[in-house]
């Protein structure tokens, strides 16, 4: 009998979706309500019920906790990301009401993807996750770069699931099952599977050497999404790469813990050495992205000296950084539309001080510089990996962050030395505003102040 | 003591710039704002200076104490205290923020604002690395001094700021970063950041010296040791007046502060060891940056060089491991960093009035300004280390604790002391003798407030040269019981 209680969230989503699909026909604003209303709900349930929804699955209390905090912070995010992809849509005249279904698809992939237990259930969260970013990538459908990243980026993410399908098949074949927890012993043939399984989602979080399309895909698609594909899903697919990673024991198998390590690495100088050319704002963000995939990839293979704290420490920072950067990028235009080029950035001293400031704090915290929260992020990481005795790994990590300071302090500045050579139109939404203060001051109280945080990360994971 | 003085002496400045920061720009004037943040500047001082009075030169350890947790899961800790190495280094920061505040009085004008936020909290993160005895916390400060010395390089600077503020943050972090895995490191191996308890934890050899290695490229890069120098010059050549006295002042110290109070306590065994490296790189870098000096054009470069130079015999008289080498080594941090800021106050003096730093496009300035050329040589004189001055103090005792270690290091210091005297000698008299070059006789002599701050200077030289047991006393005992 199959027990539809434990799926409640996804359900619950499910019927957002279809609420959606027939009010947002008739009235788009009201979806955007209707959306955000119902993921306060889900909070407020994942909260207090949360735990009553896997009584009977085989997950440990571990793993539940990690599942409900994930989608806890995957619902807060989308709150977020819908009311500012509201204002960011309009701006570009694209405001149409399929994006926020988009937004919605996405997220439930994301839900079945982390609380899945065997690989065809993960492969179909991925799959509905995956498609919405296709489209989210091409909304921009008057747009020739917008419809390439989207093609670009469907061509190899249908490659990239190709090899997931193969790997899980090839799993199958060897141990005649689906479920994490009867993957116990690994023949060759399995490693291999799962070597491909592991190729698959580091395509999907973009890691080095799988991240060739990250800075086309960013690039070319609305600002909005570029936002998207950088925040949530990314954070689902690392919760979930972390799953396996522990409940399939591979820091026992070495030959994928090579693969592990090696993609790390390449990830962490990729990341960087693509980073230093760029002109283009989102490109360095993606560069910049990969190079974090690095330090969270070090974070996952150092688990069992710390605990999920120290990854969920990393990713909370992450996303709040994200998320700011971006809520300022979408807040300067010229007359000719967003600023693409970073010296676009240039005299953003002078035209608007408290955005400056605020992308001082988020670039100082990428950099990892103290006094801001960035700096522990870091620091976590780094002492669980030396811990761990990833020495070479932890020395390839520092080294690429004093390149990576590089090309923050160039960002940095172009906003404060430069003369700004266009005007810019400041477009002072009071939501945009709101998040990146609020993202500076959490970056900044969470270095003075890290207890609470991670005291409440700790409680959850014994 | 219960009265929490360390943390206000951190705050005071911060919560300065705070304000500041909040102040409604448009309303205010240049002068309202220099005059509000050398308010705040000189209140620091003077609560800086309940510190060598209050503090008990009998006792030995650290003093004034504050202790708060910062971290329940590891044993990191804000944990501040200083001792007698600690004050005088303080003291020497909080009198120097003010002498920078009233040099670019005039000679800033963009932007003032921003540049009194950034001095306050480069006072701030500065005071704070001298006060911390927790590694991370110290690591936290020795950081976070680079963000607002980026930016003053950055916007106030020359004409090829960037490529030197770039340089400066880039060298200094790279050299970091390695600091940061070692602290790392020792942190997960004896589960404390507790600088007390670490300089009694006994490290393996092998260990040690890796981790000597990892700390010696963060100091020797900030001091700046002879390889890892070059950007020393250029951040000076480009900085503002008041950066350059700032950051040959108290910067520079952070490094050789760090090699007395981590490295040494920590690592004995592996100072031991790289006694001979460390050296032979001082010895190099007195003789070679020395002659370098000789042959510089322009006057700030060759001050800079000779700050490379003077910091050399810190380095060696750290390293020495003795009382004397010791004493004499935190005499001439001292030293240098009143002479070495004052000489770059002195050659901002006439850059703000001529424009150029060519000594070439100086000749015969004594006939125009006499009351300059005056504490030119005071200061000139003070750093070729004659008697009487404080820069004679320092070195003499450098060099005769060398002889008990290594003659020929003896005979390198001391060829160093004769270049030295003769680079200061030969800018003198190309700027201040010879016939008055005609574009010259326009310059002013010193206004009231250079000369106020140029006597201040002065009076603390020759003080320090002739009654050098007013410092003695401060760090002797911590210097015998903390570190060595």
């Amino acid at each position: 009998m199959i027990d539809f209680y434990s799926f409640a969230p996804e359900i619950f989503l499910l019927t957002l979706i279809l609420i959606s699909i027939t009010l947002g026909v008739l009235n788009k604003d009201a979806t955007i309500t209707i959306n955000t209303t119902g993921f306060s709900l889900l909070i407020i349930f994942l909260i207090f019920k949360g735990h009553s929804l896997y009584q009977n699955s085989l997950f440990s209390l571990n793993t539940i906790n990690l599942i409900l905090l994930s989608k806890i912070i995957l619902s807060i995010g989308s709150i977020v990301f819908i009311l500012l992809s509201r204002r960011s849509l309009k701006n570009e005249n694209l405001f149409r009401y399929e994006y926020i279904l988009f937004i919605l698809f996405a997220i439930l992939g994301s839900f079945v993807l982390i609380s899945s237990d065997n690989f065809l259930t993960a492969f179909i969260g991925l799959e509905l996750q995956s498609l919405s970013l296709y489209l989210m990538a091409a909304f921009n459908t008057k747009n020739l770069n917008s419809n390439e990243a989207g093609i670009k980026y469907f061509s190899l993410g249908a490659l990239s699931s190709g090899f997931l399908l193969f790997g899980i098949s090839m799993i199958y074949f060897d141990t005649a099952s689906f479920t994490f927890q009867n993957l116990a012993n690994f023949s060759t043939i399995s490693e291999v599977g799962l070597a491909l399984v592991l190729i698959a989602l580091f395509f999907k979080v973009s890691a080095a050497p799988f991240h060739i399309w990250t800075p086309d895909v960013y690039e070319g698609s609305p600002t909005i999404s570029a936002l998207f594909f950088a925040s949530l899903p990314k954070f689902a697919s690392l919760i979930f790469l972390f799953r396996i990673y522990h409940e399939l024991n591979i820091s026992k198998i070495d030959s994928l813990n090579y693969i592990f390590q090696l993609v790390c690495a390449i990830s962490l100088l990729v990341g960087v050495y693509g980073a230093i050319t760029q002109k283009v704002i989102k490109r360095l963000l993606a560069f910049s992205s990969i190079n974090h995939i690095g330090f969270i990839l070090l974070a996952i293979m150092s688990y069992q000296y710390m605990s999920e704290g120290t990854i969920f420490f990393y990713l909370i920072i992450y996303l709040v950084t994200i998320f700011g950067v971006f809520s300022v990028i979408l807040n300067l235009r010229t007359s000719e539309g967003e600023i693409t080029l970073l010296t676009g950035l240039n005299g953003l001293k002078a035209s608007s001080r408290s955005k400056a400031i605020s992308m001082l704090v988020f670039l100082f915290s990428l950099a990892g510089i103290p006094p801001f929260a960035g700096f522990f992020a870091k620091f976590f990481i780094l002492s669980a990996s030396i811990n761990e005795g990833l020495y070479l790994l932890s020395v390839i990590a520092v080294i690429s962050s004093v390149i990576a300071a590089f090309y923050y302090l160039s960002v940095i500045k172009n906003m404060f030395f430069n003369e700004s050579e266009n005007e810019l139109l400041l477009d002072n939404s009071k939501l945009s505003s709101f998040i990146f203060i609020f993202s500076a001051l959490v970056l900044t109280l969470f270095f003075f102040y890290p207890d609470p945080l991670i005291n409440l990360i700790d409680s959850l994971f014994y | 003591m219960s009265f929490p003085i360390l943390s206000l002496l951190i705050l005071t400045p911060l919560i300065g710039a705070l304000t500041l920061s909040l102040s409604n720009s448009a309303q205010l004037k240049n002068k309202t704002i220099f005059a509000s943040g050398l308010w705040i500047a000189t209140g620091e001082f003077i609560l800086s200076l309940l510190l060598p009075i209050f503090y008990d030169k009998a006792e030995n350890g650290y003093q004034f104490t504050e202790f708060h947790t910062w971290f329940d899961k590891f044993d990191i800790n804000y944990y501040l205290g200083v001792d007698g190495v600690s004050i005088p280094l303080i003291l020497l920061t909080t009198f120097l923020v003010p002498i920078c505040l009233l040099c670019s009085w005039n000679s800033i004008q963009n932007r003032v604002k921003e540049f009194v936020i950034y001095f306050l909290l480069l006072e701030s993160f500065i005071i704070g690395v001298f006060v911390s005895i927790d590694l991370v916390i110290f690591y936290v400060f020795f950081e976070a001094v680079l963000i607002p010395m980026f930016l003053i390089i950055g916007i106030w600077g020359g004409e090829n700021r960037l490529y030197a503020t770039f340089k400066f943050f880039l060298y200094t972090l790279a050299g970091s970063v390695l600091m940061l895995l070692a602290i790392i490191y020792i942190i997960s191996i004896t589960n404390t950041g507790n600088i007390e308890i670490i300089s009694k934890f006994i490290f393996d050899e092998n260990i040690q010296l890796i981790l000597f290695l990892c700390f010696f490229a963060s100091f020797a890069v900030k001091v700046p040791m002879f390889p890892f120098h070059t950007w020393l010059p250029d951040a000076h050549v480009q900085a503002p007046t008041s950066g350059s006295v700032i950051l040959a002042g108290v910067l520079l110290k952070l490094g050789a502060y760090g090699f007395m109070r981590l490295s040494i306590p920590f690592f004995e065994f592996a100072s031991y060891y790289f006694q001979p490296l460390i050296f032979s790189l001082s010895c190099i870098a007195i003789v070679y940056t020395s002659i370098v000096a000789l042959r510089q054009t322009d006057m700030k470069k060759m001050i800079a060089y000779s700050s490379v130079a003077h910091m050399g015999f810190v380095t060696i008289g750290i390293f020495t491991l003795t009382q004397d080498g010791m004493n004499g080594a935190y005499f001439q941090m001292i030293s240098h960093g009143i002479v070495s800021a004052a000489l770059f106050l002195i050659v901002g003096v006439v850059y703000e009035r001529h424009h150029t730093r060519m000594i070439s496009d100086y000749s015969g300035v004594t006939n125009i300004m006499p009351k300059y050329s005056f504490f030119f040589m005071v200061f000139m004189l003070s750093s070729v280390g004659l008697p009487g001055t404080s820069g004679f103090v320092g070195e003499f005792l450098v060099i005769m604790s060398t002889i008990s270690v290594n003659v020929y290091l003896t005979i390198f210091t001391a060829v160093g002391v004769i270049l030295g005297a003769s680079y200061m000698l030969l800018l003198y008299k190309n700027v201040n003798f010879g016939d008055v070059k005609s574009d010259i006789k326009k310059l002013t002599d010193l206004t009231t407030i250079e000369i106020f701050y140029f006597t201040c200077l002065a009076f603390l030289t020759i003080l320090l040269g002739i009654y050098p047991k007013l410092l003695f006393d401060m760090i002797d005992a911590s210097i015998s019981i903390g570190i060595l």
